[in-house]
């Protein structure tokens, strides 16, 4: 049913059908209000073989972690299938205006061409590429927001972490953010109350959707193709006999950026803890004016008392906020971000020495006499 | 590694360097990234029912010895008919100039098509592309899907150059140029998830890092377990052992281990023990460290 109402929808989609029974399209000012899909909610996220090799390719080409691109795709049946996406060109300065407008402009040109060659047009989500496991970080945390309000279903961000896949294992991951999140982020409310109310975490600010990942047989078949060994006369040992032969790098004993990893670690926990260090000073002084406010208070009661007993008018009891300026509980977000990456900085470590010990024990126990 | 069986067809070879000083020789070879590929698969699958096959541009980079790298490509409206065949080049030099802002290192090398018969509009197209990119030659890259009964799917490279008495730009004859799948070994992990995943296994993903080496120790078991029934075989005298594989298995298996147990091995061994400790210990400080956060109310 659902996909009879997404092949009537006005997006271009397969070649209709030759001799079935013919649907009426509704029409554009309807389909707002008969969106049923917008009812199922995501339980899936599927990538397609294409998109996973243009994301690994431009996160290894773009310099640092500045990689990021959009996603295009359909939404059916409580699966997202991501069938295109294009990298976004770097801008280097966010705030400026003209490159905001810019790369909004790339991507109304990108879609645009797209669509004249049949590829699908609706934006479905951003990816984003990083090394090593951090990507905790403002930029995407905001850009979620934004989306996840704009879009249909709330776009999801896939993340890649190209160290992982470096290290062999190709590694996507696809996160929403939280309802309580972004319940917060909207009233942009970070202090500690709220968090409580919350009940946030830093690892509640993204909920994770499980991925599957599916090539087109045409795909599949080149890819079989392509490693399938050539039979020759001659073997030689030295030339690999397919064109895709079987990798084994994953055996490879080696240092597995742990010094990088150690290096990242620390630096986000010194910045960790200067935010805790400005967080205290400013609880400090908050608790120091509310102390002067009580007192003052205090003080007026006690002096108003006195001069009924003395039989004198009592002095007005004044507003104490006008005289006492008490600061704003500063946000905890950069904190909880802070967090969040320290965590997910020591995951990765954690993996990278696990496997390691597991391949130094298994080298070294047939040496054991 | 070739795409396709050698052939006994012309090839150029073309020696002396200075490729990119001096534009407009031939290029020698090809070399071509797999997103390339897929790209150009998922445009063929997304085809409108009046076309037969697709064009597009490939971008790339050329080097000095005359070795081109294809990276990526995009899809370009086209259309054949029995009469005419036009490329859209308003939409070319649009998809051209988003793609060169991303990337600014990849420039046009030339241009492919689905289906590997060359006809005389591919030589109107060559020349249309060499017009583009002068004075550097295009490369023409027949994708072969496959689909049609008899045909082998495979890439083939080609450069044309002109051939008959008049320069006409459809008198031109495409020589074959050696073509070869090239990618970095990072993005090596994707291609083999695609492949498990086009192969039906029904793995969970993600997989986590031991199990992708499990999987690599599996597999390494296994050939141990061929090559041992192997030298059984012919050690009984049922297969007649080969020379060659003999040495070669010789030559293999004989490193030996014992220097691993002195020093440098033993120390990284314990760093590697220190570290993962230490790490499990800054998951569970950041881990109590924000639940005493909540649990402070003020």
């Amino acid at each position: 049913m659902a996909a009879a109402i997404a092949a009537s929808l006005p997006a271009p989609q397969s070649a209709p059908t030759p001799a079935g029974p013919t649907y009426e399209a509704i029409p554009a000012s309807m389909s707002k209000v008969i969106d049923i899909e917008a009812d199922i909610p995501l339980a899936c996220v599927q990538l397609d073989g294409m998109v996973v090799s243009k994301i690994i390719k431009h996160a290894r080409e773009a310099h640092g972690t500045s990689a990021h691109g959009v996603l295009l795709g359909l939404d059916l049946d409580g699966t997202l299938e991501i069938s295109n996406s294009f990298p976004l060109p770097h801008h280097i300065n966010d705030d400026d205006d003209k490159s905001v407008k810019g790369v909004a402009r790339y991507q109304a040109s990108m879609l645009r061409s797209l669509k004249e060659v049949q590829a699908d047009d609706s934006v479905v989500g951003f990816y984003q590429a990083m090394a090593l496991g951090s990507f905790y970080n403002q930029t995407l945390v905001e850009t979620q927001a934004i989306q996840q309000e704009k879009l249909r279903h709330g776009g999801v961000v896939i993340v890649h972490d190209i160290s992982r896949t470096a290290r062999g294992n190709a590694a996507f991951r696809a996160f929403r953010l939280t309802k309580a999140f972004l319940d917060a982020y909207k009233r942009n409310n970070f202090s500690t109350e709220s968090l409580i109310n919350h009940r946030m975490t830093f690892s509640s600010i993204l909920e994770e959707i499980p991925i599957r990942i599916r090539t087109s047989p045409l795909l599949g078949a080149f890819l079989d193709t392509l490693s399938a060994p050539s039979v020759s006369a001659e073997p030689s040992f030295t030339k690999p006999s397919s064109a895709l032969p079987p990798s084994f790098s994953v055996l490879n004993l080696g240092t597995n950026n742990v010094s990088k990893n150690l290096e990242q670690i620390i630096e986000a926990m010194d910045a960790y803890k200067t935010e805790e260090g400005n967080l205290a000073y400013m609880q400090r002084q908050i608790a120091r004016e509310k102390g002067k406010a009580d007192a003052y208070v205090a003080k007026r009661k006690d002096d108003n008392a006195a001069r009924i007993a003395q039989g004198l008018a009592p002095l007005p009891e004044e507003d104490v906020s006008r005289l006492f300026k008490i600061p704003v509980e500063p946000s905890r977000l950069d904190s909880m971000l802070l967090l969040g990456r320290i965590d997910a900085y020591s995951k990765t470590l954690e993996e990278t020495s696990s496997t390691a010990l597991v391949k130094m024990y298994a080298s070294r126990g047939s040496a054991v006499v | 590694m070739p795409l396709v069986p050698e052939t006994s067809a012309l090839t150029i070879q073309n020696g002396s360097p200075g490729f990119l000083s001096t534009p407009g020789r031939t290029p020698t070879s090809v070399t071509v990234h797999p997103v390339a590929l897929f790209t150009i698969l998922d445009h063929y699958l997304r085809r409108t029912e009046s076309q037969d096959r697709v064009i597009g541009t490939l971008l790339g980079t050329r080097s000095d010895t005359g070795e081109i790298e294809v990276r990526s490509a995009f899809a370009v409206l086209h259309s054949e008919t029995a009469e005419q065949v036009a490329v859209d080049m308003e939409y070319h030099h649009t998809m051209y100039e988003l793609h060169h802002k991303v990337n600014p290192k990849e420039v046009i090398v030339g241009w492919y098509s689905t289906g590997s018969n060359l006809n005389t509009y591919s030589a109107l197209i060559q020349n249309f592309y060499s017009q583009e990119i002068a004075p550097h030659q295009a490369i023409h890259l027949a994708l072969n899907t496959g689909v049609e009964e008899g045909q082998q799917s495979g890439v083939k490279a080609y450069v044309s150059s002109p051939i008959g008495v008049t320069p006409k730009p459809e008198n031109a004859v495409f020589l074959p140029i050696p073509c070869e799948l090239q990618f970095k070994e990072t993005e090596r992990s994707g291609l083999d998830l695609l492949s498990s995943v086009s192969n039906g296994s029904t793995d969970a993903y993600p997989a986590t890092d031991l199990d992708i080496l499990e999987r690599s120790l599996q597999s390494v078991s296994d050939m141990l377990d061929r090559v041992l029934s192997y030298v059984r075989q012919v050690l009984v005298g049922e297969v007649k052992g080969n020379a060659a594989v003999g040495r070669y298995l010789m030559n293999t298996f004989g490193a030996s281990t014992d220097e691993l147990e002195k020093g440098a091995f033993n120390t990284s061994l314990q760093d590697t023990l220190m570290v993962s400790y230490l790490a499990n210990l800054v998951r569970s400080q950041a881990e109590v460290s924000t639940r005493l956060a909540l649990a402070t109310a003020s």
